[in-house]
């Protein structure tokens, strides 16, 4: 009853607002309203940016929103019998409606994220029996051996779980290959796996075809297994010690429950992050997902499985027969199929693995394009906006996960959009100078300002557009082929351990530069025309100034591509804990200041420089987190300096059996604690107008680096590796 | 430079080469010899300039077969091209006559003879097609009209000028091209026997105008005093005015009356046929046994007398319903154009709802254009309950091509009223054909009656630029505007408001649609005072199209809650209706006394030094974004204001002769509408001033003053006002007045949207608490 009453009364509410804002009113009253609006935001902002206030602040939002679509709908499209003006206008127009159509989803979405669930890690739930699958395809045996290290560390009765290294790379097709060398590498892949999971106590599994690539892997396994719960980790994902205590307890509270989601932490930066420097003080890409939409999906029971870092149970999975391998993302596909017969799902705001993102811009563009072919096949073949057995808000919010993908289609044309009248004079959008004032300059503003309500701490102003824009030039013909040929795709495993030795342009960099080209003359073209037709500035004005936006953005997008050369392969984490160190014989005190997937940072304290000796071998002792006994893992020197009052040792991990590779998950993984800390110290909202600077700055030092990078490249390769440490230094 | 006069040979439906445009194209005039560039903004066409009721020389009694045909005050042709046509009323004696037209005309020197036509059509046909050349005198042309071209009823007149400068090619030269027709000499001559005498009542119609454009009905009641000869002269009034139709028509009311007959002069005898013997030397036998309304010719007071009579005034009143009958139109039928043939061709089409018009219904023809500025217009009508001015947007769809010497920044603008309301730039070059191009024209300039749109194209080319000798009479076409362009006008809000002056000039609203008799409240005795009054009210149903049927015996005080018109001098206005109309107490006792402002006026002062230091400085540039804002958004104070303020009493100032006020009544179902002037005499000729055509389409607004000497207007604009329902109930109509109304006050708007968002708000965090998981 109440929910009815507050549906008509909400019903009431939106008519009255969407009565009110599609009055055919006068251009001063929208600019007076636009301002006013727009101020009782900013007031908004600074007094009461939450609870109630922030829905009152969207609602404002969203009026003015809709007047522009009122607006942009009722007199703005050119006529239809001038169809060269028309044909674009139009798409321009449906570029734009998809955008507030998307921004309408996620209001819905992320109206109310709920609240971060308490930890359960004391609860003292039942300890139902879990297998633990870490699927596998072609990662390195070390990179393994951390997260089968770190899986079998998880804080959980040894008897009640299983961890099942299910490997793909190994199975009796790839050993028959009729090129004899992969034969050959699958067969000693194969041995070399089984002997490390034999050391660590883990079952390895293979099998006989690769059938449905990874969700055909994981049915493998559930069928070789019997555990109640199933957790799923990717290679390059290490478990926390506290992950299954933190998830399995939801099982028993909820017998519909099928799956507990939790984010995916990253140690290393995503190319975006690594070549802009900005993976210390910004959130990453992802953690908008993770940290706001998974949480608002979450509201209406719709948060769904991402392949790894998950728990499911087994009874649902039976159900629908496994996972689904339709698409090329089993992930959220499986999600639907459940959600579609009624199971439910959790998902826990924790950092509860760490895992390693693609590291060069082009793997990092073949995983995008794999999600966004798998969204697009999940949106051809189980159509979340009409799927039987879905409630209404998990419909829209899987329309809104899937119709997301489709923003190369508005990127690209408000990329050319502008274009078109600066060398074609093509009219696309008919308004005139006060009415674009009025309507799309308030609009635009308070987009933004929207964003910035919605994501603020998580998604700096412009970003999204960055991201976007970077993925649109090779993600357009993607989806474009998924659309023409939705059975197509195929699944590719990314690779995430490459590493960039040098400074180098992306391999796939080069149409950044020719769009940059293009719309570099696109300005000079805006200059041009306001000097040579000065009667019709001001519309030069204000299509150049879309299109300098889009050069902004372009050449920030150059930085990107200008792949940055780094000498830790991987990124280190900060953490805090007492050690020895042995030098020269003696065992010194000191602290593990940072770890990574390779190596350490210790602060000794009482050595000499001159015991210090660059690749001495030598050992780190330090209690671990798992049991409390005490071990050595062997270590290497790398280099070192003095401090106020100690030296600062880097040291390289050289593990030779698998108990070190426990250490070294003990060190990295153990405590999920420190991921969050680093994640809240990048957490911030720097606000829509510092924000705006700020990428206005990084633009125009990526475009010079980009410009730079390109310079040499085409001086030739081998001038490359000096330029790109010159680089290196500037900052 | 000698004029040379081209006499135009007599050719009987010819096709000169020459003739480019015969069709009727109606051209907004423009202020002659303005060498300045002056932009044609909102100043209103002045057309009215002089008084139109000078001292009317006796006139031979052979001038009675003369017509004047310009039905204007003024007539002024001016720009490179301008065209007005009109219709004119001739008896079937006139038709049948033999007849001459005369024209004068004088020019500005600038004009180039040799590039440069003055023509006139009648019905079609060209009559004169002369070289422009009359720069130092005015000159007169006289043409035999071939026989058969005239025929009984309306002949339609087109007289168009084609003007180019003897030197300058630029804009601005074009702005000082101009030809006056000299209205006294530009007439029909006749010589017919009965050419200059009326026969039937409906002969009437063909009253015309006079040298000034003037129409004067001399309107004789011998019973004047009876109060109840009042309504009977006041309906015969109505009813003639409707029969004319003529822009500037006055009535003279008088008991005894002298007859002084001339072209656009009727006299007429309204009375019982027994008390017509005072005026009359012979009363038509007829009168003393039944109604009638018939054209006599009488020694005392001239010939071609209407005598309106009968034995009773029951009889009178039949008689003059006779008259009426052919004029009136149903209370409830729809009106769908406003006569105004006699002076613009064709008659205004009145849009109600949503229409959409070719140029060719509006009576505007394709036009092709070899020159630099062309401005050519059409009228269309909305009504009374119009009320879209701040919101409203129609669109002219306009067909137009320009030739490939159009440079870019050439532009092609829309006026409203002589008010600017949209401006297409010409962005590209090498030539266009423009396909139904969308313009919208903002309504904020429409009022209701007929409103002029005008479409003003200025063409600039490279040849201009350089202006070769003889450069400006040269080149092919540069432009055309085809008339299958359209207007387009979309569903307005229909609402009322009370007080609107503006509604009473343009369909004589709301005293045009009252289901009871108008209470007309006037002082009787005073022939000044009922002349105004029956002057007023054939003005008000000519604009209402029917007529307007008064009362004449209600008292001020009985009155009560209904619609009333007052006409009286100030001191016999009642202090309850001054105060309810909002005019000062005190003004009766001190307007026409204190003339002239003998206080200067301080916020007019202080306005003109703010103009003249406004460009310098750095509050120079405030002040230039100010007006930047206000061109471009229309924001004043007036937006931000929620709950207007109580409208100010109104005092009379200066030399204005004639107030017209408007107001609720007391409990606010009627309207009141007080006309009042310091003297009987002020009354009179405030009125006829008000009441010309120019002036009277410049009343609006709560108070309307006029100044009879130079026919200036001033207005007090609304700033309180109740809304009076016109029309069914409908949600559509309901959001469109709305619509206009948060329009006209922004801060309104904002206020509403921001208690709805919070509201939305509010209900979206309920919805939330209620949907979904909450822990």
């Amino acid at each position: 009853m109440r929910k009815f009453l507050s549906v008509v009364q909400w019903a009431l509410a939106s008519v009255c607002v969407l009565t009110l804002v599609t009055l055919p009113i006068s251009l001063e009253t929208q600019l007076v309203a636009g301002m006013c609006v727009l101020v009782a935001m900013m007031v908004l902002k600074l007094v009461r940016p939450d609870g109630i206030w922030r829905l009152v602040a969207l609602a404002f939002g969203t009026a003015i929103v809709m007047r522009y679509v009122y607006w942009r709908t009722t007199s703005t499209l050119p006529p239809v019998n001038q169809l060269e003006n028309f044909i674009p206008g139009l798409m321009v127009y449906l570029a734009e409606m998809y955008s507030v159509l998307m921004l309408a989803l996620s209001l819905f979405v992320v109206a109310l994220p709920l609240p971060s669930r308490p930890s359960r890690a004391n609860s003292g739930d039942r300890m139902p029996s879990v297998d633990v699958f870490i699927p596998t395809y072609n990662e390195d045996p070390d990179l393994l051996a951390n997260t089968m290290a770190a899986a079998k560390g998880m804080d959980y009765p040894a008897d009640k779980f299983n961890v099942w290294l299910l490997d793909d790379g190994g199975t009796v097709q790839k050993r028959n290959s009729d090129k004899i060398g992969d034969a050959n590498n699958a067969e000693r892949r194969r041995a070399q796996l089984q002997k490390l999971s034999a050391e660590m106590g883990v079952n390895y599994l293979t099998r006989d075809r690769n059938e449905h690539a990874k969700a055909g892997n994981l049915n493998n396994g559930l069928s070789k297994s019997t555990g109640e719960l199933i957790a799923v980790f990717d290679a390059d994902h290490a478990p926390a010690r506290d992950f299954l205590k933190e998830t399995v307890g939801y099982f028993d509270e909820d017998p519909k429950l099928f799956l507990v989601q939790t984010p995916h932490f990253f140690l290393n930066p995503d190319p975006v992050e690594r070549n802009l420097r900005t993976f210390e003080k910004m959130p990453s890409e992802n953690e908008m997902f993770y940290g706001i939409i998974q949480r608002g999906l979450d509201k209406w029971n719709a948060a769904f499985f991402c392949g790894s870092a998950a728990v499911l149970r087994r009874t649902a999975l039976a159900e629908t027969g496994g996972f689904s391998g339709v698409s090329i993302t089993e992930d959220c596909e499986t999600a639907v199929e459940l959600h579609a017969r009624g199971w439910h799902s959790v998902y826990v705001d924790k950092p509860l693995i760490a895992g390693l993102q693609p590291a060069t811009f082009a793997s990092f563009i073949g995983q995008r394009s794999r999600w966004a072919q798998g969204m697009m096949q999940i949106l051809r073949f189980r159509f979340p906006p009409l799927k039987r057995g879905l409630s209404i808000p998990q419909r829209l919010c899987y329309t809104s996960s899937t119709l997301f993908w489709l923003f190369p289609f508005p990127r690209t044309i408000f990329l050319i959009a502008p274009l078109f009248y600066l060398f074609f004079d093509l009219q696309i959008f008919t308004a005139s100078g006060g009415e674009f004032m009025a309507y799309t300059l308030a609009y635009m503003i308070v987009n933004l300002m929207m964003q910035n309500y919605l994501y603020g701490a998580f998604r700096w102003p412009w970003v999204s557009e960055l991201y976007e824009y970077v993925q649109t030039v090779h993600l357009l013909p993607a989806v474009i082929s998924v659309i023409l040929n939705p059975r197509k795709p195929t699944f590719k495993v990314t690779a995430k351990d490459e590493s960039i030795a040098r400074s180098r342009l992306s391999e796939i960099g080069k149409p950044f530069f020719a769009i940059f080209g293009v719309l570099l003359a696109g300005v000079a073209m805006t200059v041009y025309k306001v000097y040579t037709e000065p009667y019709k500035a001001d519309v030069t004005l204000v299509v150049g100034g879309w299109n300098l936006l889009n050069l902004i953005i372009a050449g920030c997008a150059l930085g990107v591509v200008s792949e940055r050369g780094e000498r830790a392969a991987t990124r280190r984490v900060k953490v805090s804990r007492r050690c020895d160190f042995q030098v020269a014989g003696k065992w010194l005190q000191g602290t593990i200041e940072n770890v990574s997937a390779n190596g350490a940072r210790v602060l000794v304290f009482g050595a000499e420089l001159e015991d210090l000796v660059i690749d001495a071998k030598t050992g780190i002792r330090f209690k671990l987190f798992s049991d409390g006994t005490e071990a050595v893992l062997p270590v290497s020197i790398r280099n070192f300096e003095r401090t106020t009052d100690s030296i600062a040792i880097g040291c390289l991990y050289l593990p030779t059996e698998a108990v070190h590779h426990r250490l070294v998950a003990d060190l990295i993984f153990a405590n999920s604690k420190q991921w969050e800390q680093f994640q809240l110290s990048r957490r911030g909202n720097p606000g829509l107008l510092r924000g705006t600077f700020w990428f206005l700055r990084l633009a125009i030092f990526q475009t010079y680096r980009g410009l730079v990078y390109f310079w040499r490249d085409l001086r030739g390769r081998d001038n490359i590796e000096p330029i790109g440490q010159l680089a290196e230094k500037r900052q | 430079m000698r004029a040379v006069f081209v006499s135009v040979a007599l050719l009987l439906l010819a096709v000169s080469p020459a003739v480019s445009q015969t069709s009727p194209f109606d051209m907004s005039p423009e202020k002659p010899a303005v060498p300045a560039p002056v932009q044609p903004t909102g100043v209103a066409p002045a057309q009215n300039d002089s008084a139109p009721i000078a001292a009317a020389a006796p006139q031979p009694a052979a001038s009675l077969a003369r017509r004047y045909i310009v039905p204007f005050t003024e007539l002024v042709l001016s720009g490179e091209y301008s065209q007005r046509s009109w219709s004119l009323f001739l008896t079937p004696e006139q038709a049948a006559a033999k007849a001459e037209l005369h024209l004068g005309y004088q020019n500005a020197v600038v004009i180039a003879p040799e590039a440069s036509r003055l023509k006139i059509s009648i019905n079609g046909s060209e009559l004169v097609d002369a070289p422009i050349a009359s720069s130092e005198n005015a000159s007169d042309i006289s043409v035999n009209i071939p026989a058969n071209l005239l025929h009984a009823g309306m002949n339609d007149i087109a007289i168009s000028a084609l003007q180019r400068h003897r030197t300058d090619c630029t804009i601005e030269s074009t702005y000082e091209l101009w030809t006056q027709i000299d209205t006294a000499k530009t007439f029909l001559s006749f010589d017919g026997p009965d050419a200059g005498r009326w026969k039937r009542v409906d002969d009437l119609r063909a009253i015309g105008v006079d040298e000034n454009g003037a129409t004067t009905f001399n309107l004789i009641v011998p019973s004047m005093g009876q109060t109840i000869s009042t309504s009977p002269a006041v309906r015969l009034g109505e009813a003639l005015a409707l029969m004319a139709s003529m822009p500037n028509q006055s009535f003279d009311v008088s008991e005894t009356g002298s007859s002084a007959a001339k072209p656009g002069m009727a006299t007429i005898v309204l009375g019982p046929a027994s008390e017509l013997s005072n005026v009359l030397a012979t009363v038509p036998p007829a009168a003393e046994t039944g109604p009638v309304a018939t054209l006599i010719d009488d020694p005392r007071l001239g010939p071609s007398i209407l005598v309106v009579s009968g034995p009773t005034w029951q009889a009178v009143d039949m008689a003059i319903d006779d008259i009426a009958k052919q004029v009136d139109r149903p209370a409830g039928s729809l009106r769908t154009s406003l006569s105004t043939r006699t002076w613009r061709m064709p008659d205004v089409p009145l849009l109600s709802s949503a229409s959409r018009l070719k140029f060719s219904e509006l009576g505007m023809n394709t036009l092709e254009f070899s020159g630099r500025r062309v401005r050519t217009d059409f009228a269309v009508g909305v009504p009374s309950d119009f009320y879209a001015n701040a919101y409203g947007e129609a669109t002219i769809l306009l067909d137009a091509a320009y030739s490939q010497d159009v440079l870019p920044g050439s532009h092609i603008d829309v006026y409203v009223n002589d008010n600017i309301a949209a401006t297409v730039p010409i962005t590209t070059s090498g030539g266009e054909i423009l396909r139904h191009l969308p313009i919208k024209v903002t309504m904020r300039h429409f009022r209701p009656g007929d409103n002029v749109i005008a479409l003003e194209a200025v063409l600039m080319t490279r040849a201009d630029a350089i202006c070769a000798p003889g450069a400006t009479a040269q080149g092919g076409q540069r432009f055309v505007i085809f008339d299958s362009s359209e207007l387009a006008v979309p569903d307005f809000a229909r609402v009322a408001r009370t007080p609107d002056l503006a509604g009473i000039s343009g369909t004589g609203f709301p005293y045009n649609r009252s289901e009871y008799t108008l209470p007309l409240i006037m002082d009787r005795t005073q022939p000044e005072s009922v002349s105004a009054g029956v002057t007023l009210l054939a003005r008000m149903s000519v604009a209402a199209g029917r007529l307007i049927a008064v009362d004449s015996l209600t008292a001020a005080t009985a009155v009560a809650d209904r619609n009333a018109l007052f006409i009286s001098a100030i001191s016999q206005v009642p202090p309850t209706v001054l105060a309810q109309v909002g005019v000062s107490n005190g003004a009766s006792s001190t307007w026409g006394e204190t003339v002239a402002s003998i206080h200067p006026n301080t916020e007019a002062t202080f306005d003109r030094w703010r103009e003249r230091l406004r460009d310098s400085g750095w509050r120079g540039q405030i002040g230039s974004l100010q007006d930047w804002l206000t061109r471009t958004f229309n924001i004043s104070m007036n937006s931000f204001r929620i709950f207007p303020g109580p409208a100010a009493e109104f005092t009379p100032q200066g030399s204005a002769s004639l107030v017209v006020a408007q107001e609720a009544s007391p409990v606010g179902s009627g309207t009141w509408t007080l006309v009042t002037a310091p003297t009987v005499g002020a009354l009179r000729d405030g009125v006829r001033s008000l009441t010309e055509q120019g002036t009277w389409r410049q009343m609006e607004g709560h108070i309307t003053t006029v100044d009879a000497s130079d026919d200036k207007v001033a207005t007090v604009p609304v700033t309180r006002f109740n809304f009076v329902e016109t029309q069914p109930f409908s949600i559509w109509n309901y959001r469109l007045i709305v619509a206009n109304w948060l329009s006209a006050n922004a801060l309104s708007y904002a206020v509403v949207l921001t208690l709805l968002s919070i509201l939305l708000g509010f209900a979206t965090a309920g919805l939330l608490g209620a949907l979904g998981r909450r822990r």
